[in-house]
């Protein structure tokens, strides 16, 4: 498939695993064929503060970073951390936001009521996900950190990618378990 | 799993690698025998993957050096004697590693086969750095070459060019990268890798002693009136310094002239206003190519400049400008008004394609099809959330048994408590809740901060500092210190790692627990302080004490301050307890659960301890066992006993 440039944001909390969503996404775009960018956090990796990372792929990009107004996705691996970048949704609304519906509260600070939450989110986009992946993560695998694999599972259906060659880019990254429990996640997300 | 990564692959294939990979690869595709480095974000991955590779592919040697300094030293003797040799160090690892340089730079190699490259990893924005520092003004002081990449693929054939040049020039090169370069991960195409052409017998004969003042004047006058020159003479000519879009001549008589990651964030803000432009690409950053600058000049009344941070572009342009009676007006940040005015871009921060196409819309009064700056004016109130050491950070237990002992001290002696903070995970207790830190410069600085305070008060002066850090360069001031008898309390946490970049090995680190452990010999920290004559104190987490760990630690830090204060001693406290990251690669953590009939929600674990595996719910507080990383002093704290191990 021909793209010209699609851009993800993917943001979350320090340690979520942000940068191994990226390389599964990553690995499984260029076995396609496709020329694909990330720029990723690294470093005082910021546990616990807020990290936003850019994935793009297509035949036309140039920078690691896009332009503010527009991401075809954003993702919010922490349900709080979409508001910190919708300045990367499109102005016309069509932007697909991904929120996983994990809350990680901050002791003595107010957490963004559902109904704030969902007012900011209509104006931005008309395609709105929330994607309950820490309950999928406990019921299925009994391991939170699998969280991110269930929400990749669910974006599939967006992207020019099929389930096995996600599955063959998770064999890279993992195995035993660790492999057997994303592999469940990625179902589930997929199932959704 | 690196060396199937980076070394397998045929030339031709294609890989997805991050910047600092790439680095890598063109450095064995260069026949690289040496690689030294200091680890610092973002240049870290490069040697870390060195360091899991280099027996396998066969060169000569890899060392995390003690600092920066001592890495340049180390590859610049192995360069001198005939090594293609490549140090690594972030920015102000470039400060550290500065004073060899200056000689190292003018020494003329023997060997056909010397070649030098300085790997530098900028870091705009100072996503971890202590300060936004650019390191190209010291291209000018040191008068070497030196390349800047813009992207991953560029990572690969700039370090070729870096090796390739400074083969031919006997000159290091430096190799220039910004966090969004090393960090930046895309399609690499791979080259053939090359085997060492380093001979047994060399020659280390007097161009590379310059201990005779005459002989280095001589020197210096063939490397800048000869060396220099030529490297001149190959940034005029390499392709490394292109005109793209060429013809594409637009109604403002405007073209363009960037470097580096700035040159993708242009064609970016290009390609959204639907703008074209001629741009000259330099991506051989020194010497500059006047003659080509000229020529580009020449067709433009304006031209737009765009660089991160600095303008060390900008400034030879306006130079370059002036001295061929150029009428060219150049826009960018502007390096003499020091005013935010009339200037297209910040000299703080980093830079992006928004930013770039913002500061384009301006020069031009194009329209943009979307309003970026009503897309800016968008502020939605997201957490508030600081970067926060790791659930069960040792650290986080110094901080509190520290807070607890230092309020003891200042209302038993009425005295007031300073706090000298160095580079570390540990800087982040200065925020809340505890919030140590009057001043921080570098790394190993903090030792000798206390000093100058203790010197000329009467009140405590305590340094915080890592391991890592201490050996790095914390040991000329402590032996200062020593040798002064500054009445200060030195704290060394030793977390056994250098932890904030990722765990990294140094002289202290055990042995047994890292791949080339094996074949290291681990420096004993305290024998190495009993030697200086300090009074020197060690504890260690989890020795099992009759009484508390915290308990313990506070009383030591509370009476060793008193002695300060008091008998104006110099105390060493070393704290050991494991960097808990690396605790628990080697096992599983023994997580912690709350009894909830006991625990009455009083908050010291989740409000005054602020573990981030705790928060609170209704009526208990509540661990999440997906971040509890089990270090047990909630365990401690709790006055309730409500904490217990999982059963």
């Amino acid at each position: 498939m021909n793209i010209d440039s699609y851009t993800i944001v993917v943001t979350g909390l320090g340690g979520q695993g942000l940068i191994r969503l990226l390389e599964i996404l990553g690995n499984a775009l260029i076995t396609e064929g496709y020329k694909v960018m990330t720029s990723e956090t690294h470093g005082l990796s910021q546990r616990g503060g807020k990290v936003t990372c850019f994935l793009r792929f297509g035949d036309r990009l140039h920078a690691p970073i896009p332009m503010i107004g527009s991401a075809d996705m954003i993702i919010a691996l922490e349900e709080s951390t979409i508001l910190d970048v919708l300045k990367h949704a499109k102005p016309d609304k069509s932007t697909n936001l991904i929120i996983s519906t994990y809350e990680k509260h901050e002791i003595g600070i107010e957490y963004p009521s559902l109904k704030d939450l969902l007012e900011i989110l209509y104006e931005n986009s008309d395609n709105i996900h929330f994607i309950p992946a820490k309950e999928i993560a406990v019921k299925y695998t009994g391991n939170l950190k699998t969280m991110n694999t269930a929400i990749l599972g669910y974006i599939l259906r967006f992207l020019p990618l099929n389930r096995s060659i996600i599955e063959e880019s998770m064999i890279q990254l993992f195995s035993g378990d660790a492999l057997e429990m994303n592999l469940t996640a990625l179902n589930e997300g997929i199932n959704l | 799993m690196s060396y199937n990564k980076i070394v397998k692959g045929r030339k031709g294939e294609e890989k997805f690698f991050l910047g600092n990979e790439a680095i890598v690869r063109g450095a064995l595709e260069s026949g690289i025998d040496v690689y030294t480095y200091y680890p610092g974000t973002p240049s870290s991955e490069v040697g870390e993957t060195f360091m899991e590779i280099y027996k396998e592919v066969g060169m000569k040697w890899v060392e995390s050096s003690i600092n920066e300094k001592v890495a340049m030293e180390v590859a610049g003797s192995a360069y001198a004697r005939g090594a293609a040799a490549m140090v690594g160090m972030k920015n102000v690892g470039l400060n550290v590693a500065s004073d060899p340089l200056f000689a190292l730079a003018t020494t003329c190699p023997k060997n056909k086969n010397s070649a030098m490259v300085i790997l530098v990893a900028d870091d705009p924005q100072q996503h971890s750095s202590a300060v936004e520092m650019d390191s190209r003004y010291f291209l000018k002081i040191f008068k070497i070459p030196a390349l800047e990449p813009s992207n991953p693929q560029e990572c690969l054939e700039f370090t070729k060019e870096a090796f390739k040049i400074s083969r031919e020039l006997k000159l290091p090169v430096i190799l220039r990268t910004v966090t969004m370069i090393s960090h930046a991960r895309s399609n690499v195409v791979i080259g053939e890798i090359k085997t060492s052409e380093i001979k047994d017998n060399f020659d280390l004969s007097k161009e590379i002693n310059v201990a005779l003042r005459l002989y280095f004047l001589k020197l210096k006058e063939d490397h800048i009136y000869n060396r220099l020159n030529r490297a001149l003479e190959m940034s005029e000519n390499s392709s490394l310094n292109k005109i793209e879009n060429e013809n594409a001549k637009n109604d403002f008589d405007l073209g363009i002239i960037t470097s580096g990651v700035s040159y993708s964030y242009i064609c970016e803000a290009l390609d959204f206003l639907e703008f074209k432009a001629p741009i000259l690409k330099i991506g051989f950053i020194n010497p500059l190519p006047e003659r080509k600058i000229v020529a580009f000049l020449r067709q433009f009344k304006q031209i737009f400049v765009i660089e991160e941070n600095d303008t060390y572009i900008e400034t030879q342009i306006l130079a370059i400008a002036q001295k061929n009676k150029l009428n060219v007006k150049i826009h960018g940040k502007d390096p003499f008004s020091y005013s935010k005015e009339n200037t297209m871009l910040l000299m703080v921060g980093e830079l992006n394609p928004t930013k770039v196409a913002l500061a384009l819309t301006r020069i031009t009064n194009l329209k943009p099809i979307i309003d970026l700056n009503l897309i800016n004016k968008k502020k939605y109130k997201g957490l508030a959330r600081n970067p926060i050491l790791c659930a069960g950070c040792p650290h986080r237990t110094t901080g509190y048994a520290l807070q607890k002992a230092v309020n003891k001290i200042k209302s038993d002696t009425g005295k007031e408590v300073y706090f000298f903070q160095d580079i570390g995970c540990y800087t982040l207790l200065a925020l809340p809740p505890f919030s140590f830190a009057n001043v921080k410069y570098c790394m190993g600085s903090s030792i000798a901060l206390a000093q100058g305070v203790a010197q000329t008060s009467g009140s405590l002066s305590i340094a915080i500092i890592g391991d890592g850090t201490f050996f790095h360069s914390g040991i000329p001031a402590l032996l200062n210190g020593v040798y002064n008898k500054a009445p200060i309390l030195v704290l060394i946490l030793d977390n056994g790692w250098i932890g904030m970049t990722g765990q990294q090995p140094h002289p202290g680190s055990d042995t047994r627990y890292y791949k080339e452990g094996s074949s290291k010999k681990a420096i004993n920290l305290e024998d190495f302080l009993h030697g200086t004559g300090a009074y020197i104190n060690v504890i260690k987490h989890n020795e099992g004490y009759d009484e508390k760990y915290l308990t313990k630690l506070r009383k030591l830090i509370y009476e060793k301050g008193l002695d300060v204060i008091e008998n104006r001693n110099l105390h060493v406290i070393v704290i050991k307890d494991e960097c808990i990251q690396k605790t628990n690669k080697r096992q599983a953590p023994v997580i912690r659960y709350i009894n909830t009939h006991l625990c009455d929600n009083c908050g010291i674990c989740f409000s005054k301890f602020q573990c981030p595996a705790i928060d609170s719910r209704e009526d208990y507080a509540y661990i999440d066992p997906n971040l509890c990383l089990g270090c047990g002093i909630c365990e401690e704290i709790c006055p309730n006993n409500a904490i217990k191990m999982e059963e």
